[in-house]
């Protein structure tokens, strides 16, 4: 079957949007999180979407919905115990991680929901994006953009100096908060696509290859979409023609431009 | 006579506990003021108290002869200032030097959606060539060295056109050849401008020539000799 022909196939053609959507918009967020040094939290965030998933399924919900909600409710707590509590982002994202992971081994244990389907949210599988999370991707896609250029410079202040951009006036604490919580999104949806063991195709992966390239923010996060439609692309059609899983393929795609930019800053 | 600057009355702030306790501090406007003292002394939190950051528990604060009571004064008291702290890790972001300084009139000039102007952008060239680094325009900030960074640190302070230039302990982590050129280069620029500068070091080796010096010891204030 040739690609066009694959593309034909409503389940293939959606699943094909919602990957080069998600590589080219979310894979934005990994600017922020490379800049702030927040690499830990969206392991934190995967781990809290376990919980969710096992909360989910206690209550008779879907285990993605209890996920995302859950993913939603610590990114807000996360952003607004940044400013309150003398904790690092670092040492919060700790704290969540191991408390979240701890109570839903505990939940598992006594609740006797089957453990490997709560783990089956860290599978992931673009294939089976229903139109909902489509909606939710191009959402949160356009609200990303929005939020990159209506507070471009504010952005630019805080990833600079938060203790400038206070100083100067720059409404920190609500940046983060908003930036968190869109952060908190972008994980979940990542997760629903590739999984969690390959959100980092998705999130990180282009904006560690765009990050040492570019001279300037607007540049990065250019370069970063570029790359991350790239990785999705590329990898989903590498699946359809050699019959490999999408999100394995998109994660190799990625790591291949990663190793190109290294080779571009002749790092390797 | 010339204005009043900064004036603090029994001005004390602090988080849990107090730092600062009953400061009293009367700057003229366009002098030259240091203020010395011992890491944890509290000469950050007095630069927080005045730049509006930090709230004082009690006493009262005048910025340029305007009581600050409200949250207005002290969105007002920002527009005042310019601030350097000390030299900061390069970090991860990605943007020129010229980029960089512009940010530095970021709320009085512009800000949100409202763009930097064409004047803007000719205040950045002017500072920078005011502050020599004009040759590192368009190069990327993570690519300087430390004394390169601080100047781009101090263009940006005075890029927007402060009445007051608060500076936080700014030759730590420089080597001494660094210190001494940005100490000089200090000079200059207080002899060249009508700025009011204040500037809190630990460092009392360098000739930083104030005309009126402080030292501070666990959150006390005392005038000496300069």
């Amino acid at each position: 079957m040739s690609w066009l022909q694959a593309l034909q196939i409503p389940m293939i053609r959606q699943a094909f949007v919602g990957l080069i959507l998600a590589g080219s918009l979310l894979s934005l967020w990994g600017v922020m999180v490379i800049s702030l040094n927040l690499t830990g939290l969206r392991f934190t965030l995967m781990h809290v979407g376990l919980l969710g998933a096992a909360v989910g399924m206690a209550l008779d919900m879907s285990p993605t919905v209890g996920a995302f909600a859950l993913i939603l409710l610590v990114s807000g707590v996360m952003g607004v115990l940044g400013d309150r509590v003398r904790l690092s982002t670092n040492a919060l994202s700790g704290f969540f991680m191991t408390g979240s992971l701890a109570v839903a081994f505990i939940l598992l244990a006594k609740s006797g929901i089957p453990a490997m389907e709560v783990f089956g949210i860290f599978a992931g599988s673009v294939l089976l994006l229903s139109t909902m999370d489509l909606v939710f991707v191009i959402v949160l896609g356009i609200v990303t953009v929005l939020f990159y250029t209506i507070l471009y410079r504010e952005i630019q202040l805080v990833l600079l100096d938060k203790e400038l951009a206070a100083i100067l006036g720059v409404p920190v604490g609500k940046i983060r908060l908003v930036m968190f919580i869109l952060l908190g999104a972008a994980v979940a949806l990542a997760l629903r696509l590739v999984g969690a063991l390959l959100v980092d195709a998705v999130i990180l992966l282009p904006a560690m290859a765009a990050l040492p390239l570019a001279n300037g923010l607007k540049m990065a996060l250019v370069l970063t979409a570029f790359f991350g439609l790239l990785s999705a692309s590329g990898g989903f059609f590498l699946a359809l023609s050699l019959d490999l899983p999408v999100g394995a393929s998109v994660a190799v795609t990625g790591a291949f431009i990663l190793a190109l930019s290294y080779v571009k800053q002749r790092r390797i | 006579m010339n204005k009043t600057a900064i004036d603090l009355q029994n001005i004390s702030a602090g988080y849990d506990q107090e730092v600062l306790r009953a400061a009293n501090l009367t700057v003229a406007q366009g002098s030259y003021v240091g203020i010395f003292g011992p890491n944890g002394s509290g000469k950050s939190t007095l630069l927080k108290v005045i730049c509006g950051l930090l709230r004082p528990t009690s006493g009262t604060l005048q910025i340029l002869e305007r009581p600050i009571r409200t949250n207005k004064d002290r969105d007002w008291i920002r527009r005042q200032i310019g601030y350097l702290a000390q030299i900061q890790a390069p970090g991860q972001l990605p943007i020129t030097v010229m980029d960089s300084v512009l940010l530095g009139r970021w709320g009085r000039f512009f800000s949100g959606l409202k763009r930097p102007s064409s004047q803007d952008r000719r205040r950045v060239q002017e500072t920078l060539e005011l502050v020599g680094i004009e040759a590192l325009a368009k190069r990327d900030l993570r690519q300087l060295s430390g004394g390169q960074r601080q100047k781009v640190a101090l263009a940006r302070a005075l890029v927007r056109d402060p009445e007051i230039l608060l500076m936080d302990e700014p030759t730590t982590y420089l080597d001494p050849e660094a210190q001494e050129a940005l100490v000089e280069q200090i000079k200059e620029l207080h002899a060249k401008l009508p700025l009011t500068i204040l500037v809190v070091t630990h460092q009392i080796q360098h000739s930083w020539g104030f005309s009126q010096a402080w030292q501070m010891q666990y959150g006390l204030l005392e005038e000496v000799v300069a």
